[in-house]
């Protein structure tokens, strides 16, 4: 259909530009505005090449755009569209320009690694503690007393938690313990926020450092009744 | 008729653009919460809590934490969140911490925390880290009872230390279940073991706030030594001087694009395809 020619890129574009906005954070972390813009050249480059392909084409696409740039002919209606559109672009690019230049008042971004890797001597161990239901039980007790101020109910909103940055984690949540094995967790226990690797700024974790306080039986058996209350299970390697 | 469906499509690609451009637009005001307090720059720098200069500050308010990290811990705190404004001169800045707090006690007290030198440091008190050598950090403190600010420096907990060079003024007004506690000092003091503030360069700070509440019973503080309201590291800067060359760069764009388009239309009108 011929009156597509301009909207359908245009509603693809605009589509585009709502779906990496405001779509792709549903599903993953939200997208750096430098790479949306880049989906979006791309898109545009893809949709340039489409309609330049012939001559006739082109002259279809382009033809219309440039009759309204040029003012041919125009109405008044058309006349007040074009005004706008030609007032509207020095405006952007005065705005992005002062947007890029002027000095922020927003400090730093900071990328934070959430599950940097282990020292060696963590990524091999094995849970020595048999998962009976008394060792979960024990573990429970352990965590309730230990951890759930911070962690509160396995899910990070316990009564000490609301002002660290970053919060506690919250194991219900499947990207956490679900996606660790059992290794991972007794490291981040026994050493906790102080024990992280520099990606994973040890400066800004709260966790205490639990070796000075627990045993490492101990430690195994929260673990055991960590997974459980969250109703998760330890990644494996199989 | 073709020239009204033009004229339709036309339009609804401005009103597209336009569209667009306004997500854009409130996609970054809603990228704004409060992670920093920023020192506006003022002519006189107020020393005192009740000065009408701080109306000028811009309030940022973070929440508190029970100190978990360490024993002696805590698991409940009076204090919720703290509020923090900043303002400097230049060469002054001053910090008020304000939150709320039932009892007026000689006890109570308040501290702000910042990093020193080049290395990060933990935001308890500088904790040892495992992986990486962690810097100290500078804690100004202040007390109701003794009614001034200390300027200390820790490595650690158990390794606080008092500075030889003091450089600090702090004063507290506790007024209808308030404390509002006023921390000012020279932007640059000279002193290796403080913090040196460069007016536009944020820096982490974090802040500590203790009741001293003491049970009538047993006479211990309700919190006291490691056991406090904590927050975790934000950011504050001590403002820049204004600079008005982004202006002049976007205007210079403004001509730049508007001389653009002339070229184009111009040429449209011109070519042998227009």
């Amino acid at each position: 259909m011929k009156g597509g020619i301009h909207l359908k890129p245009a509603l693809l574009m605009v589509g585009l530009y709502l779906f990496l906005k405001f779509g792709m954070p549903l599903f993953t972390a939200p997208l750096p505005a430098s790479l949306i813009m880049l989906y979006l050249m791309l898109t545009f480059s893809g949709i340039m090449i489409f309609m330049t392909l012939s001559g006739t084409s082109m002259e279809s696409f382009l033809g219309p755009i440039f009759r309204f740039i040029s003012g041919d002919g125009q109405e008044s209606t058309m006349k007040t569209a074009r005004l706008a559109v030609l007032a509207l672009f020095p405006l952007l690019v005065g705005w992005q320009t002062y947007t890029s230049t002027a000095s922020s008042t927003v400090p730093p971004a900071e990328n934070r690694t959430v599950h940097p890797a282990p020292p060696g001597e963590f990524a091999v161990m094995s849970n020595p503690v048999p998962n009976t239901p008394e060792n979960v039980m024990t573990g429970k007790g352990l965590y309730a007393a230990y951890c759930s101020p911070c962690h509160g109910q396995f899910d990070g909103k316990g009564p000490a938690s609301k002002g660290f940055n970053p919060p506690p984690a919250n194991f219900k949540d499947p990207t956490t313990i679900a996606m660790l094995q059992e290794s991972y967790l007794f490291w981040r226990i026994k050493k906790g926020g102080v024990g992280l690797s520099v990606e994973g700024m040890p400066w800004k974790s709260a966790m205490p450092r639990w070796e000075f306080e627990l045993k490492d039986e101990q430690i195994w058996k929260i673990i055991l009744g960590e997974y459980d209350g969250a109703g998760q299970k330890p990644r494996t390697w199989e | 008729m073709k020239k009204n469906r033009l004229e339709v499509k036309c339009v609804g690609i401005v009103l597209g653009v336009a569209f667009a451009v306004g997500l854009m637009l409130a996609g970054s005001a809603w990228a704004q919460e409060s992670v920093a307090v920023r020192a506006m720059l003022v002519k006189t720098v107020p020393d005192d809590p009740t000065a009408a200069g701080w109306s000028g500050a811009i309030p940022a308010t973070f929440p508190l934490s029970p100190q978990v990290h360490w024993p002696a811990r805590i698991l409940e705190v009076t204090a919720q969140n703290v509020t923090a404004r900043g303002l400097s001169d230049g060469k002054q800045v001053a910090i008020m911490l304000e939150y709320d707090d039932p009892t007026e006690d000689p006890d109570d007290a308040v501290a702000v925390e910042f990093m020193v030198g080049d290395k990060r440091a933990h935001f308890a008190h500088g904790q040892p880290m495992a992986q990486m050598e962690g810097g100290p950090v500078n804690i100004w403190f202040w007390k109701n009872k003794d009614a001034k600010a200390i300027d200390m420096n820790a490595r650690g907990f158990g390794t606080l230390k008092v500075q030889d060079q003091q450089d600090l003024k702090g004063k507290g007004v506790y007024q209808n279940g308030k404390w509002k506690v006023v921390f000012s000092r020279a932007v640059a003091t000279g002193d290796a073991n403080d913090t040196q503030f460069k007016p536009g360069e944020f820096i982490n700070i974090a802040f500590a706030v203790w009741d001293g509440k003491k049970d009538p019973a047993s006479g211990d503080l309700k919190e006291k030594g490691s056991q406090k309201a904590v927050s975790s590291w934000w950011y504050f800067r001590v403002e820049p001087q204004p600079d008005y060359s982004s202006y002049f760069y976007a205007l210079l764009a403004i001509g730049l694009a508007a001389g653009f388009e002339f070229v184009v239309i111009r040429k449209l009108r011109k070519g042998p395809s227009a």
